[in-house]
């Protein structure tokens, strides 16, 4: 069985509703990480703020962050880092697992900003 | 008269901010514990001023109260309580992960959540664990401003549902995902609060008809988390013997009046009255006159001759009115009037002939019941959080909801029922009431203290996020910190009455805003029975009471300062307020 793991920047929701405006790629993402749970695929997401062991056990995440903390997201398959510092999109996800793309609804890429999510100093949480 | 009389275990004093809730509290405490009990009384007021009103200096934990034997007290600073759960949650991670990632971490922990919920959780440990407090016959909580105190009380129920719901780790308690561990503890909690066997609330109110509105509100609010089990006490209850003294009448018929409007829902409460004293209620001497009050037989005497001369409030009018335009926000603790100075402020620049929009953030909004009828020039509106939260989920389902699919949407729906959505929405709100200010004169009275200081911090929070993501931001809240600083654009007028513990959170609160880097314009001392020409003795004896405080606002706290005289006729409607401006009006 395929795991994906996701290691995120520190945000207090995962819609980024909280923050100054929400950031629809992180809505999307939700529901794309909820179509590979149908799929088959074990998602583990991972944030910083309430899951930092999870980041200090695993070796080559704190080596990108040592890099910059603009390397989150992590994203991880089967324990090899395939991408930093963007979310991807469900047809990205659906390649790097090795699932059927015609499977996936493509939606357009966009690069996102450093911490789209609850941003932060919001002061919401 | 007499005392809440209370038989249960646990025991809550709530009510507006200035009613009476601490000395309430603290005088049944002394009752309870002079009548053998062992008694502990706790606050979870950010702003506390337990110590200086027991006269000792207490901690979290419980310490003895030398003069009274059996009563313990201890002060829960949520602050505090926060600043040590970050710790707990992010020092195990020092030197293991980078410091960025740990600075990332600590900034999640530094809002006005954690702030809330750290409150909360060493309020559960009191009241969830009763091991905790085993050594106690009673446990007298003094809480925190109504609203606040609402919030803490409804949290755990929010919870609740909201933990059980949330599906795909979408839930704004992210940050605080240790204290799920804590939920058996917050049902009992919740538990406690709605056993009418153990706990009793009482409702504290003055004899007026604005705080026994706001306990009316409370109580049903209360009795929908299914805490039922209430009593109501009337603090301060003045009785004249009429026809002697125009104030002392005016005083006495008009708490008569409020008391016999009071809501109905009140009305089937047991009610407690104590009565109207002359000193402030600091220190065991002081709360014990409450137990038994001293017939007051003080000769008549009206030597204020040094009491300090103070401008009066129609010159600092006529100071704002040279401003031209600009945001004029009163600020102090609840119960001390801002909303009346904000309306007397708007009603005089209006009829001056300028345009004024008068606004309110605070959640017990009377603006609308202060101001009767249309004054030309003159405005009023209200940020209400209710509305806010629904124009914000709105705005956002539209701006984001159409391009997602029927997963997304649901998951985008549950993050905007979080209790963080409240605080943004009214957030931008506020940001673009003193927008306003920059065409005209913008009069806003906010909310109790520690909300209005959550609202700078997030202002504050704001301003840091803009500098470092120029993101897709209005530009009225990009603004917002600049002119809440620029002395050209804003005044604040802090509001307090001559009486140690408002001046005293006046105080703090101008230190408060030191430190966001907002200077006070003026100081208003309102409700002054020095100023009101009263001859009654027990309220002349009040009056020289003022003196030492009106001293201190005019010659230590602040750049200017007003006193408004406690008025035999209530400041309400256009003509009630422009005689707080001008007497003879």
């Amino acid at each position: 069985m395929k795991k994906l793991e996701i290691y995120e920047p520190a945000m207090c929701c995962s819609t980024g509703v909280c923050g100054v405006d929400v950031d629809p790629v992180l809505v999307q993402f939700v529901a794309d990480l909820q179509w590979l749970t149908e799929q088959g695929v074990v998602v583990a997401r991972h944030n910083l703020s309430q899951e930092p062991q999870a980041f200090a056990s695993n070796p080559d995440v704190v080596k990108e962050m040592e890099a910059g903390m603009d390397r989150l997201p992590v994203i991880v398959v089967d324990g090899h880092v395939v991408s930093t510092g963007v979310y991807l999109y469900r047809d990205q996800l659906a390649t790097k697992l090795g699932l059927d793309e015609n499977q996936a609804n493509p939606k357009p890429h966009i690069k996102i900003t450093e911490s789209g999510c609850c941003k932060p100093s919001s002061g919401c949480c | 008269m007499g005392l809440p009389k209370v038989d249960t275990r646990y025991l809550f004093f709530t009510g507006k901010g200035g009613v009476g809730k601490t000395s309430l509290s603290c005088a049944t405490g002394i009752a309870l514990a002079e009548s053998g009990k062992r008694v502990l009384i706790v606050s979870t007021d950010p702003a506390s001023n337990l110590d200086e009103v027991l006269g000792s200096t207490l901690s979290a934990i419980p310490s003895p109260i030398p003069e009274v034997p059996g009563l313990y007290a201890l002060n829960i600073d949520p602050e505090a309580s926060a600043h040590a759960y970050r710790e707990r949650m992010v020092s195990p991670y020092r030197g293991i992960l980078p410091p960025a990632a740990i600075a990332s971490m600590e900034e999640q922990f530094s809002g006005a959540c954690t702030v809330e919920i750290a409150a909360f959780d060493e309020f559960s440990a009191l009241l969830g664990d009763p091991d905790k407090t085993q050594d106690f016959d009673h446990v007298i909580f003094d809480t925190a401003p109504t609203g606040h105190t609402l919030r803490l009380l409804s949290l755990p129920s929010a919870w609740n549902g909201f933990i059980e719901s949330s599906t795909g780790g979408a839930s704004c308690l992210g940050p605080l995902a240790g204290l799920e561990k804590q939920r058996s503890l917050y049902a009992a909690t919740v538990a406690q609060l709605a056993d009418a066997q153990k706990t009793t609330v009482v409702l504290v109110s003055r004899p007026e008809t604005s705080a026994l509105r706001e306990a009316e509100r409370t109580s049903g609010e209360l009795a929908e988390l299914g805490i039922a089990n209430q009593i109501l006490a009337i603090n301060g209850l003045f009785q004249a013997k009429p026809g002697n003294d125009a104030i002392a009448d005016a005083m006495t018929r008009r708490a008569k009046e409020a008391l016999e409007s009071m809501p109905e829902k009140l009305t089937s409460l047991p009610r407690y009255d104590t009565p109207f004293v002359a000193l402030g209620m600091v220190g065991i001497a002081a709360l014990r006159s409450l137990i038994e009050p001293n017939v007051h037989t003080t000769p008549v005497s009206q030597s204020v001759a040094n009491s300090p001369k103070l401008p009066t409030f129609n010159s600092l009018v006529n100071d704002l009115e040279k401003g031209g335009y600009g945001v004029i926000m009163t600020m102090g603790k609840g119960g001390v009037g801002k909303t009346t100075v904000a309306a007397a402020i708007a009603v005089a620049l209006a009829q001056r002939g300028h345009p004024v929009l008068l606004s309110t953030t605070d959640p017990a909004a009377h603006v609308a019941v202060t101001i009767e009828s249309p004054i030309h020039g003159l405005t009023v509106s209200r940020i209400d959080p209710a509305v806010e939260v629904e124009r914000y989920r709105q705005d956002i389902l539209e701006k984001t909801g159409k391009n997602l699919d029927a997963n997304a949407l649901a998951m985008l729906e549950e993050d905007l029922r979080s209790p963080c959505t409240e605080e943004i929405a009214v957030f931008r709100a506020f940001a673009k009431t003193v927008d306003e200010g920059k065409a005209a004169f913008v009069v806003l009275d906010t909310a109790p203290t520690g909300h209005t200081i959550l609202l700078l911090d997030a202002a504050e929070a704001y301003h840091r996020e803009v500098m470092r993501v120029q993101g897709d931001m209005p530009e009225s809240v990009r603004q917002l910190l600049p002119r809440l600083r620029d002395p050209a654009y804003t005044r604040v007028i802090i509001t307090t009455l001559a009486e140690a513990t408002p001046v005293h959170e006046a105080e703090r609160l101008q230190q408060d805003l030191a430190r966001a880097g907002i200077k006070p314009y003026a100081w208003v001392i309102n409700q002054s029975l020095l100023a009101s020409g009263t001859r009654d003795p027990l309220l002349s004896e009040r009056g020289r009471y003022e003196i030492p405080f009106i001293r201190k606002v005019a010659e230590e706290l602040s750049a200017r300062c007003a006193l408004i005289p406690w008025l035999a006729e209530p400041p309400i409607g256009a003509r009630g307020l422009a005689r707080i401006t001008d007497p003879a009006a």
